[in-house]
């Protein structure tokens, strides 16, 4: 297994607060990876200064063997890792087929000369993209709804269509932040099948915010946990239910903490 | 001054014409990529003035003068957006309500530059009258002549200004309709809806912001052309922060997220707003001309929300699309 994602000591904060206090940590390509913790751990802004939507203090993140803590959101989403919202992000007064076509790559229409010095070009692209929109469509079966506008779809439906909107860009890599949470539990079974699926069929590497741990349990295959800013444990789903520290992050310390591990600064 | 004096309805449509192709510059910047941008009126400021100080005072030819005020108005979206369109729309906002202002004070402030409070007619310095439009209107009596031996009727300078200014509106109209449904115009849509979203999937929205920003600002620049070679004559107080607010009139009158509704809107708002002029029947005749002013303006107001309580979605607009706010 190579290594796609990897983070490195990875600091942010925001006014003296420390959300991320030096993490590190490595994701497998291929993997669907957890990244589970109490609620502050850090998780949600590790996703945010992976994507590029925030700067980090200190560290370095490489992805697919290229530095890239230094780019912009777009910059790291074209790279081939793109994100989802932990609230769905989707255009609202955008029909679903066009919250699809519009994250088609490398469109040349999206540059409005080209819109009229090469149109055959144009129009080549936009066929293709919009039969690959259409493809993904019918499997995350959202093509019934594809003239409807995004903001009538439903949580689930929402989660859903931010999947396929990610999947248009061609993705090696998605990061999901809280996939299940507000989804009805029959979108909830066929998103994690969309998932699996993925994985299997295009080789998709999934890194994904998770609090329900039976989610996490079927699904993952490494979990890495997140207290305080760090990453205090990392292994399999097994190990990590076993994991005393974990336990201790989850459920508060019952015994005057070892010296050293999660201690605070 | 009465209902049916072709003349005044000549110049009505040559003005509504104008504030159409001027809202078409805010509708890029506003319907489609969401910027607020509350000093449209400063894009039109600094294309006249670029262009008259060109001609008067360095006699360049109309067309490069009119190119120049372009690229001026263009280096002002550039000042404005480089700054704010990274921020959140608010800052934009707020840079080109300022923005405006700056311009309107800069010209009445800079007598040598631009003529001072008098405008353009001071533009050589006290004591000379400065005329710029010499061309335009040399430009629009040969069209003219031509059309009227081809039809066989007189055609006044206006209708012929009227014709090529509704030409020109009606061309931008298809234009822009091309750019909206192109790919381009999605992702500005999109930008619109919601910015993290289209980064996420890629795209760089500071660029597509700063294009939209741009193109507004050479819409507007045009308008602002045209009126100035249209009136002969213009002064800071003709770029008041109001002919923004026209536009964004225009565009809610006609429908906010419809192009084709801007042509409606602007000759709606022009036949509300010049049509109130003609108000002077009984019994308003007993009233004084400048009470009369007042009562208009009053009334114009009064039928736009009277508009927007009956029909929100303007005239055009898909009233569906305004439930769906985020």
């Amino acid at each position: 297994m190579t290594v796609l994602l990897e983070v490195e000591r990875l600091s942010r904060s925001f006014g003296g607060v420390a959300a991320l206090d030096g993490a590190t940590f490595a994701v497998e390509e291929r993997s669907i990876t957890a990244l589970i913790g109490p609620n502050g751990a850090g998780k949600t802004t590790a996703f945010n200064v992976i994507s590029g939507f925030l700067k980090p203090d200190a560290g370095t993140i490489r992805f697919a063997g290229e530095r890239i803590e230094g780019l912009r959101g777009d910059q790291v989403a074209r790279a081939g890792l793109v994100r989802a919202f932990q609230a769905p992000r989707v255009l609202t007064r955008m029909s679903v087929l066009d919250n699809m076509l519009l994250a088609g790559k490398d469109q040349p229409g999206e540059r409005l000369s080209l819109n009229w010095l090469a149109p055959a070009r144009v129009a080549r692209r936009e066929l293709e993209v919009h039969r690959r929109a259409l493809d993904i469509l019918e499997r995350v079966r959202l093509l019934p709804l594809a003239e409807a506008y995004a903001g009538t779809l439903s949580g689930g439906q929402r989660k859903l269509l931010e999947l396929g909107r990610a999947l248009m860009v061609e993705p090696r890599m998605i990061l999901l932040d809280e996939p299940m949470a507000g989804v009805a539990p029959v979108l909830a079974e066929q998103l994690l099948e969309h998932i699996r699926r993925l994985r299997e069929e295009r080789g998709v590497t999934f890194f994904v915010i998770e609090h329900d741990m039976d989610v996490v349990m079927s699904i993952s295959d490494r979990v890495i946990v997140m207290d305080e800013g760090r990453v205090i444990a990392e292994g399999t789903p097994d190990t990590i239910q076993r994991d005393e520290r974990v336990i201790e992050a989850y459920l508060g310390r019952l015994a005057p903490a070892s010296a050293g591990q999660g201690a605070s600064p | 001054m009465d209902f049916l004096n072709p003349a005044f309805w000549t110049f009505v449509a040559v003005v509504a014409g104008i504030y159409a192709i001027l809202s078409l510059g805010l509708y890029v910047q506003f319907s489609l990529a969401g910027l607020p941008n509350f000093g449209h009126v400063a894009f039109m400021a600094v294309a006249a003035y670029t262009m008259a100080i060109l001609v008067v005072r360095y006699a360049v030819p109309m067309p490069l003068a009119a190119g120049a005020g372009i690229v001026g108005a263009v280096l002002l979206a550039l000042i404005l957006g480089i700054p704010t369109l990274r921020l959140r729309a608010d800052y934009l906002a707020i840079a080109t309500v300022a923005g405006g202002e700056i311009i309107r004070y800069l010209a009445m402030n800079l007598p040598d530059l631009t003529g001072g409070p008098i405008g353009s007619i001071g533009l050589l310095g006290p004591g000379q009258i400065a005329m710029y439009n010499g061309d335009w209107l040399a430009f629009l009596d040969r069209i003219g002549a031509n059309l009227s031996t081809l039809v066989g009727v007189r055609v006044s300078r206006d209708a012929v200004a009227a014709i090529l200014v509704w030409l020109l509106a009606g061309l931008l109209v298809l234009v822009l309709w091309r750019c909206e449904r192109s790919p381009w115009g999605r992702v500005l849509k999109g930008i619109r809806e919601d910015e993290a979203a289209v980064t996420a999937v890629g795209k760089n929205v500071f660029a597509f912001k700063l294009q939209a920003l741009m193109l507004g600002a050479v819409l507007a620049a045009v308008a602002g052309l045209l009126l100035a070679w249209q009136i002969g004559v213009f002064s800071p107080e003709d770029y008041q922060p109001t002919l923004t607010f026209y536009a964004y009139l225009i565009l809610i009158l006609g429908g906010m997220n419809r192009l084709l509704a801007i042509p409606v809107g602007a000759i709606a708002f022009s036949l509300l707003y010049s049509g109130t002029r003609l108000l002077n029947f009984f019994p308003l005749s007993l009233i004084d001309s400048g009470s009369r002013a007042f009562l208009r303006l009053f009334l114009v107001g009064f039928l736009l929300v009277l508009l927007m309580a009956v029909r929100p979605q303007g005239m055009l607009g898909n009233r569906r699309e305004l439930l769906l706010e985020r």
